[in-house]
């Protein structure tokens, strides 16, 4: 428990270090020059908030692969669970409201599909790679690209149109009192329940992982398949909880951001979901599967994507708004550069034959 | 070097499980299976799409697509007439570049599955290149002579800068190589895009596009329909490239190297085989074989770079998986993709079915190719049953 303080206490302090850097900085800065700009963008409650709002799917869909891969399983297909709830959700929801359900009924409702579906995907990517003993990488990439094909295919089948309507988002929780508090009131307390459910689910996973039973075998299933084996627990039961409860995430992810965030799908391209899964992969590396510290590399993430909108009111800066949405990616890369290994399970990505 | 040459070869044979007959027969088993969930997917789709006039009745339940018309359309569109035939082997030809991307390094154990955004950046270069170079020489054939190796250069260069990199972060910061190519995909297009926008961009039209090549540097269409932007000569210059790559890989040191590294990678290393040479040299030629495929992308199809690049990348993953990863296998199965792309331009445009329906085919076939386990599973039981009659030996 004391390194674990000791973790929280190092991220806590260098997260307040560096606001305090930022609060001087914002205070020898010219005033009217562009610097003064950009911190004053930075040192705003909005912009915090938009950092959490967009750290939701990446941090679902890191939290999702760190189920599967603990129990030995590569999940490249991540995106698309991802895409494939974000889809449903929607129809979901346009089917719900079009029979005349109450808007926020048939919004959870849809939250849920959407979860359902990625469930399912999961069920199925499960199957494959542990009953059909599939190349993991390959099936999961496979995941990737049929979700990229069916779901324009199903908006155009069913909207006309690679994009589905709008449907409305969540919109924001207010807590009573505690969001009056100042700086952090509105910040922490009046947000999408998708970050309070993001804020929840980072230590939940963590204590399953650390302390239940369920994490202790989801653990030994990727480190040493076969002490778990010969310890009279099914390798593969474990593993298709780990993959299950993976698609339960980036089913969150994937209808969160859509009902949290956009209010609609986009199919046009790469999707909506435009490789906030692969993103997710990423930061559960940059987190070095820890959940909380991989929601912690989402948030990092978040928070160049939430600047670009920040920066480009700037006018003076005329940054090239495309190369800024992928510079989490390149960031990703930088970073994973310098920080060192990740250390992966033993058995990741090997198939396991259980003894009779 | 021969008796480390003897021994790799020994170990080739007896670690790859499944037989080359056997893998034919997974491809096949998968396209046929791809097709029957295609089939699903129609219905499934034909069900709840509204139409005037539905196309088939099957108990009441009205479809608006037919999916034997579907296929019907499909391969007519692939392979109906002349044009239909160029449009299909212009795609397949630039399939078996980006496919020939994934298998190199796949021999040597890496997945690339950047191909796309080597794909990408290497047409860009290529565009770029040719018409920076046509300003200092004289169009005709002079101009042709040293235009159309030029793009074809800076497409292999940039092409393969771009595989390099994922290659060097691999052997310097062991990070891993499926993970950065995936990314380097999304950072391709958008690099891409900001530098026409900003750079390149042809400002006599709109959208977001450079200037067109000039016309001493475009591979025209010969001997078949000139709408189509196919060119035999470059068809047969793919099929070279791939007999090269054959050659590399069964006939060289560094051959027979990445492939050692691939099937065993210890005792590979045990041999003496430098592991960060393979990677290089494989991700690097990855990047600049799709690379060239993006130049040929340019010069014989688009005449300029725009953007919207079709997932070329990503279908030649399906091409090579489907292909066993074998070279000699990249022409057949070059060739089903190539009418699958052109096949789904038809349907979309004669039934109004979404053409994204190919990327669902597509997806599945990876996934049924990757599992082989599942046709060896139905073939036992199907043995077991008396159904027919198999030989199960290498079923272990």
């Amino acid at each position: 428990m004391g390194e674990v303080l000791r973790t929280a206490g190092k991220w806590i302090g260098g997260f307040v270090g560096l606001i305090l850097a930022l609060i001087v900085a914002r205070a020898v800065a010219p005033p009217g020059s562009v610097s003064e700009q950009i911190l004053d963008a930075l040192l705003d409650t909005g912009y915090a908030s938009a950092v959490l709002r967009v750290a939701v799917p990446v941090a679902f869909a890191a939290m999702g692969g760190i189920f599967a891969e603990k129990t030995g399983v590569i999940n490249i297909g991540i995106e698309g669970f991802l895409i494939l709830s974000a889809l449903s959700s929607v129809v979901a929801v346009v089917r719900l409201s079009d029979a005349g359900v109450s808007p926020q009924m048939a919004l959870w409702t849809g939250f849920f599909a959407g979860i359902l579906v990625s469930v399912g995907a999961a069920f199925v990517f499960a199957v494959f790679v542990i009953r059909f003993e599939s190349n993991q990488v390959i099936a999961g990439l496979a995941i990737w690209l049929i979700s990229l094909g069916l779901a324009p295919f199903v908006s155009l089948i069913l909207f006309e149109s690679v994009n589905s309507p709008s449907v409305g988002t969540f919109g924001t929780w207010e807590i009573p009192l505690l969001s009056e508090i100042p700086v952090l009131g509105p910040v922490l307390f009046d947000a999408s329940p998708m970050v309070y459910l993001m804020l929840v689910s980072a230590p939940l996973c963590w204590y399953v992982l650390r302390s239940t039973q369920l994490g202790r075998y989801i653990r030994a299933c990727g480190d040493n398949p076969r002490a778990l084996d010969t310890a009279g627990v099914s390798v593969s039961r474990t593993r298709y909880k780990g993959i299950l409860i993976s698609g339960v995430f980036c089913g969150i992810g994937g209808a969160g951001f859509t009902l949290g965030q956009l209010g609609r799908f986009v199919g046009a391209g790469e999707t909506s979901i435009g490789g906030r899964g692969f993103l997710g992969i990423v930061a559960y590396l940059f987190g070095n599967y820890n959940p909380i510290a991989s929601v912690g590399g989402a948030l990092l993430f978040a928070s160049f994507d939430a600047l670009q909108f920040r920066l480009q009111q700037i006018a003076a800066l005329d940054v090239p708004q495309q190369l800024f949405q992928v510079l989490p990616f390149i960031v990703v890369i930088l970073v994973l550069m310098f920080v060192g290994r990740t250390r992966i399970p033993a058995a990741l990505g090997e198939h396991y034959d259980e003894e009779e | 070097m021969s008796p480390l040459k003897e021994r790799f070869e020994g170990l080739l044979g007896t670690i790859v499980r499944l037989s080359t007959g056997q893998r034919i027969l997974v491809s096949i088993a998968a396209v046929i299976f791809a097709i029957g969930v295609g089939v699903l997917v129609i219905l499934a789709a034909g069900s709840v799409a509204s139409c005037g006039s539905p196309a088939l009745y099957i108990m009441g339940v009205e479809f608006c697509y037919n999916p034997l018309e579907v296929w019907l359309v499909m391969f007519d569109g692939s392979f109906g007439g002349n044009f239909e035939i160029s449009r299909t082997l212009r795609w397949t030809t630039l399939l078996l570049f980006t496919a020939l991307s994934f298998a190199i390094p796949y021999k040597a154990g890496l997945f690339n599955i950047g191909a796309q955004g080597q794909f990408v950046l290497g047409s860009l270069g290529a565009a770029v290149g040719v018409i920076w170079v046509a300003t200092v020489v004289p169009g005709g054939a002079v101009g042709r002579i040293v235009l159309v190796p030029t793009g074809l250069l800076a497409g292999a260069a940039v092409g393969g800068l771009y595989g390099f990199l994922p290659g060097y972060l691999k052997v310097r910061f062991e990070m891993n190589e499926v993970v950065t190519t995936l990314l380097f995909n999304f950072i391709a297009t958008a690099v891409a895009f900001v530098l026409v926008d900003r750079y390149f961009v042809d400002e006599s039209i709109q959208g977001t596009q450079t200037e067109a090549i000039p016309e001493a540097a475009e591979l025209n269409p010969q001997f078949f329909a000139n709408s189509a932007d196919f060119s035999l000569p470059v068809f047969v210059f793919a099929l070279g490239i791939v007999a090269a790559a054959y050659w590399l890989l069964t006939r060289t040191t560094v051959g027979y190297e990445l492939r050692a590294m691939g099937s065993q990678q210890k005792a590979a290393i045990f041999g003496g085989v430098d592991e960060r040479f393979t990677t290089l040299f494989s991700m690097t030629t990855a990047g600049a074989v799709a690379g060239i495929g993006g130049a040929l992308y340019v010069l014989m199809v688009l005449g300029r770079w725009q953007t919207g690049p079709p997932p070329l990348g990503f279908d030649g993953i399906a091409v090579s998986i489907l292909a066993g990863n074998n070279p000699l296998g990249l022409f057949p199965s070059g060739l089903l993709f190539g009418a699958l792309q052109s096949g789904g331009q038809a349907i979309q445009f004669q039934l109004g079915i979404p053409s994204e329906l190919v990327g669902v085919l597509r997806g599945l076939i990876i996934l049924l190719v990757a599992t082989p386990e599942l046709f060896r599973m139905m073939g036992k039981r199907l043995n077991r049953r008396g159904v027919i009659d198999i030989e199960t030996e290498g079923s272990n």
